[in-house]
């Protein structure tokens, strides 16, 4: 599903790489945190994944397609089969609820009758029915990010990425958002999240990778946030 | 691809820099203007050409004393030349009417030119208007009654010299103006795309071709250039309903200068369209590919 060999990332304004020698594999359906201090490279794992930056050295699969050799044309097809989920929310302030979430389908060609089925049925899925007409500064943090997730998840991704996603939330909102995200990940969708949230991963007992300045320090099924904590 | 989600966009992106817009449009149809300007002139010259070098390139005048036969030999030798295609004489008093005529505005030029004193001669056609000179041999100045062999293409040489220049350098400030408006045109595009790059940000992570980004920013300078393009075809049109046809209406009706047609406009007007939406879409096209992450 997802696999990184020898994955090296370095920024040309940066001397020290942002990823190290990274190499893993991460299989369909799996629900993985990916965690480590400030700049140890989560978000940069998040952005190869995406293809939104290229690896300095290294190979990058996802959905047993190498991205390396995959061409620029190719990406948009690439991103239709992920979604991404970040702290910001990242939603159109002129758009109602509705409509942030048809976007995304337009701007992929999908016919309007099937954005007519599908998106009152994933805003219902993530309990904001009622508030579709609402605009974005008229929800809740925690709203804004259902609206993000129904965004994410309305074309029936292969793969989630999250990075921070409860970062701006606080725990019971935080919370209702896991539990969202792990109904996502039963219908079979893989869930990657970046996070600092200890409660949540030590609750959740999933598997944690952990970055630290760039390189995999730690990879357990099951595991918790801090050994110690 | 939704029509009008793409136009909503568009009209959004106009509306948000108007400024820009506007300093765009006025650019690209000032240069458009006189890029138009260039071609009529160039048309123009054209006509004129057809007027004036296909009729007389030659013209011998006669002395005062030019007896029956010295003329005579003249016509003749005119007539076998292998080098003249055509020729007309012209006597003292068809001169003289042709001399009204083209000075009937000052009667008091005409009231003190003796109906005499404008000699007799032969307008002569070449074959190659370059041979002047074979001409010129052939009739030797001082004899036989020739008062002098002018060479009038020379003087239309200068005039069109002239009227290439002006062409020219309307070309040449038409094509700075185009730089002035490109450079407008690619700025603009980089701050629509910066307004909207909540937008374009999204749409590229949900996975939207590069097409559907690029295409509402391309079709904003599109539509600037072609609305640039009509300002420079109603420029044009004002200056022939207002200058052309009104300061110029005596020398086009003594057939001096050809009219700016309507046809010559209706001509060009398309060209004009064409450049302005071609020239402002390539730029929009390169700015996003060169300095836009879409
Ligand atoms: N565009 C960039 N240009 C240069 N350096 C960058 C860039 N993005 C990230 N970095 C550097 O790469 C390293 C990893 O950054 P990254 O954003 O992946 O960290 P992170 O784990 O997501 O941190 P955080 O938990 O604070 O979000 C940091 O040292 C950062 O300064
Ligand atoms: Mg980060």
């Amino acid at each position: 599903m997802i696999e990184l060999q020898h994955v090296t990332k370095i920024y040309p304004t940066s001397p020290r790489p942002a990823l190290d020698d990274v190499s893993m594999q991460i299989d369909k359906g799996e629900f993985v945190f990916l965690i480590g201090s400030s700049g140890s490279g989560k978000s940069t794992f998040l952005r190869l994944l995406l293809k939104e930056d290229n690896p300095t050295k290294g190979v990058v699969k996802v959905n047993d397609k190498n991205l390396g050799t995959m061409s620029k044309w190719q990406v948009p097809k690439l991103r239709r089969t992920m979604g991404c989920v970040f702290q910001d929310f990242r939603l159109l302030r002129n758009k109602t609820v509705a409509e942030n979430v048809a976007f995304a389908l337009e701007v992929i060609n999908k016919p309007q009758r099937t954005i007519k089925r599908v998106v009152p049925e994933v805003l219902e899925m993530v309990g904001l029915e009622g508030k579709e007409n609402r605009l974005p500064n008229e929800l809740s943090g925690g709203e804004q990010q259902r609206v993000a997730i129904a965004r994410a998840f309305v074309n029936r991704p292969l793969v989630l990425l999250a990075d921070e996603p409860t970062g701006n939330l606080d725990p019971e909102t935080s919370q209702d958002i896991m539990l969202l995200l792990e109904r996502i990940n039963r219908t079979g969708t893989t869930v990657v999240m970046a996070t600092h949230d200890y409660h949540i991963v030590d609750s959740m007992r999933r598997r944690v990778i952990e970055l630290n300045d760039g390189v995999v320090s730690r990879d357990q099924s099951r595991g918790v946030y801090g050994v110690g904590r | 691809m939704r029509v009008n989600f793409v136009l909503s966009e568009v009209a959004a992106g106009l509306r948000r820099n108007l400024t820009m817009t506007v300093a765009m449009i006025l650019t690209t149809g000032i240069s458009l203007g006189l890029m138009g300007t260039g071609l009529l002139i160039a048309n123009m010259i054209g006509d004129m050409r057809e007027i004036y070098y296909d009729k007389v390139q030659v013209s011998i005048y006669l002395t005062d004393d030019v007896s029956d036969p010295q003329r005579d030999a003249i016509a003749a030798a005119l007539e076998g030349s292998p080098e003249v295609r055509n020729y007309i004489y012209e006597s003292k008093a068809e001169a003289y009417e042709r001399f009204t005529q083209q000075f009937q505005e000052q009667p008091a030029l005409i009231a003190n030119t003796p109906e005499d004193a404008l000699p007799e001669s032969f307008r002569v056609e070449l074959v190659n208007p370059e041979r002047y000179e074979v001409i010129a041999q052939e009739f030797p100045v001082g004899e036989n009654g020739v008062e002098d062999v002018r060479d009038e293409g020379d003087f239309l040489d200068r005039l069109f010299s002239l009227l290439n220049g002006a062409r020219n350098a309307t070309i040449a400030v038409a094509v700075v103006q185009a730089l002035a408006s490109l450079l407008l045109i690619s700025n603009s595009i980089q701050l629509a795309a910066f307004n909207r790059r909540n937008e374009t940000n999204i749409m590229r992570l949900v996975g939207a071709s590069r097409w559907y980004t690029q295409l509402p920013f391309i079709l904003e300078a599109a539509l600037a250039g072609l609305i640039g393009a009509g300002l420079a075809i109603g420029g044009l049109v004002l200056t022939k309903v207002l200058f052309v046809d009104k300061t110029l209406a005596g020398p086009i009706k003594a057939g001096i200068i050809p009219p700016v047609d309507w046809s010559a406009i209706a001509a060009i007007s398309p060209i004009i369209a064409a450049a302005g939406v071609g020239l402002a879409s390539v730029a929009a096209y390169v700015t996003l590919r060169l300095y836009v992450r879409l």
